[in-house]
């Protein structure tokens, strides 16, 4: 295999990546923000969904009660921008970076959860959802392929700006000499 | 299809004498991509999730093996169906819980968060909410199904919230031992207790906490204990249990206007239901 299929191959395989992971998280801010029972989409259904995943979020035991209502507020819109930041490819290695950093948060938040023997609802996906070990090895798994996502973002960028630094001619110019 | 580029720099990396020209050729499918995303986002779907099981346990119906053990019954002061249920029925929220007795999450929500609610300045009082207790004891709990025996015995003659309440103030005390009598005892008048024996007569606890309780026979699929007239009442509260489904307790589920909202599971606190129930209230 020549690096330049090699180079195609990891560029087709990032785009895949990245788009899994924007649908990932473009889906669990759709849950979240669902409205619930027979519910038109409203303002208020908004409301109800976001107070009823506020009721999630207080179940792990972790925040103080003055701020399970503003993490429940701000986590579904914070995962309906990553999604979109994800889909767009702006600066990738940056997103994949944040949500990298979002779903470890997640499974350590879960993984500590699972150990105390909570027996609560994951509320990774909208509400019904007990965690347990299939829910673990589910945002395990997501956690692992943004880490791999995020390193082939960053090794592709970096391979992007080396392949920039060579001229056609043949002749290569110093990366620090060709930036300024 | 119009060129696919990993991320908007490398685009401009790989046609710097055109910036501009990189630019359109990676905002083009992007701008596709957000307009996509959004559209999802922003379908009207409604998912109604009120199941048969659902109306019959919001509208407080019992099995037909439920009724035939209250018809049976010889105390005129005896209710025909255990009254386990807070509040005026017609409420705009039912709150269903299912609940054991022995389960420690199960009695920090009702310390924590049932307690106000079912308080003077909560929302039962208020009219807001109706409360509903469904038993649904846990196989892993030795005691947990002679408790339910004894609030639905209290239940009978209209002395539920007491024995409640002391079965969960006191659960530590009766969860080492299976002692869960005295406390029942200490909630009521000695002629009410009387009465409540008189129910549970044939509902005798194992004698250990080693021996399989009756809880763990249904559980796994056999019958529950022969000639206890009350475990008909905790069985079909089980059977809704298993409709939710109910997977851990607590599990609570809410109606409002005859919508049934998805079940949640674990300790919540009472800021945070209340504000769950305002946000409902101000639909």
């Amino acid at each position: 295999m020549t690096s330049e299929t090699r180079g195609s191959l990891g560029r087709t395989l990032l785009i895949l990546g990245r788009l899994i992971l924007a649908g990932i998280f473009l889906f669990a801010a759709y849950a979240k923000l669902k409205p619930q029972a027979s519910m038109g989409w409203s303002g208020a259904s908004i409301k109800t969904s976001l107070s009823m995943f506020a009721m999630q979020v207080d179940s792990y035991q972790l925040l103080p009660p003055q701020l399970v209502s503003p993490a429940a507020h701000f986590l579904p819109l914070f995962e309906l921008f990553l999604g979109l930041w994800m889909l767009s490819g702006v600066l990738l290695r940056y997103s994949a970076l944040t949500t990298t950093l979002l779903l470890g948060a997640f499974f350590a938040m879960m993984v500590r959860t699972y150990r105390m023997g909570l027996e609560i609802n994951c509320g990774c996906f909208g509400p019904g959802e007990r965690l347990g070990v299939g829910t673990l090895l589910r945002d395990g798994s997501s956690l692992a392929f943004a880490i791999a996502v995020t390193i082939g973002a960053f090794v592709l960028h970096r391979r992007a700006r080396k392949d920039a630094s060579v001229p056609v001619s043949g002749t290569t110019i110093p990366a620090a000499q060709h930036a300024e | 299809m119009v060129g696919l580029y990993v991320n908007a720099e490398e685009a401009e990396l790989s046609s710097p004498k055109f910036p501009g020209f990189a630019s359109a050729r990676i905002l083009r499918p992007s701008l596709l991509m957000l307009v996509f995303g959004v559209a999802i986002l922003c379908s009207p779907i409604a998912f109604s999730q009120t199941t048969p099981a659902a109306t019959a346990a919001s509208s407080g119906a019992k099995p037909k093996t439920a009724k035939a053990h209250a018809a049976s019954s010889s105390d005129p002061a005896v209710s025909a169906v255990p009254s386990k249920s807070f509040g005026n029925k017609t409420a705009p929220i039912t709150m269903e819980v299912f609940s054991d007795y022995q389960c420690p999450s199960c009695r920090a929500f009702f310390e924590q968060t049932l307690r106000p609610l079912l308080g003077p300045d909560g929302y039962v009082a208020a009219g807001k909410v109706y409360l509903v207790h469904r038993d649904f004891p846990l196989p892993m709990h030795p005691y947990s199904y002679q408790a339910a025996r004894w609030a639905n015995a209290a239940a009978k003659i209209g002395r539920f919230q007491d024995v409640d309440a002391a079965l969960f103030d006191n659960q530590n005390s009766w969860a080492a031992d299976g002692d869960i009598e005295k406390f029942v005892a200490g909630a009521m008048s000695p002629a009410d207790f009387k009465r409540v024996q008189r129910l549970m007569a044939g509902c005798e606890a194992p004698a250990t906490a080693g021996v399989k309780p009756a809880s763990a026979r249904l559980n796994s699929g056999g019958q529950a204990g022969q000639g206890c007239a009350l475990d008909a009442y905790i069985s079909s509260d089980q059977e809704l249990g298993k409709s939710v489904p109910v997977q851990a307790t607590p599990t609570f589920v809410i109606f409002y206007k005859g919508q049934k909202y998805p079940a949640s599971s674990g300790m919540v606190t009472y800021p945070i239901l209340k504000q769950f129930f305002d946000s409902l209230l101000s639909q």
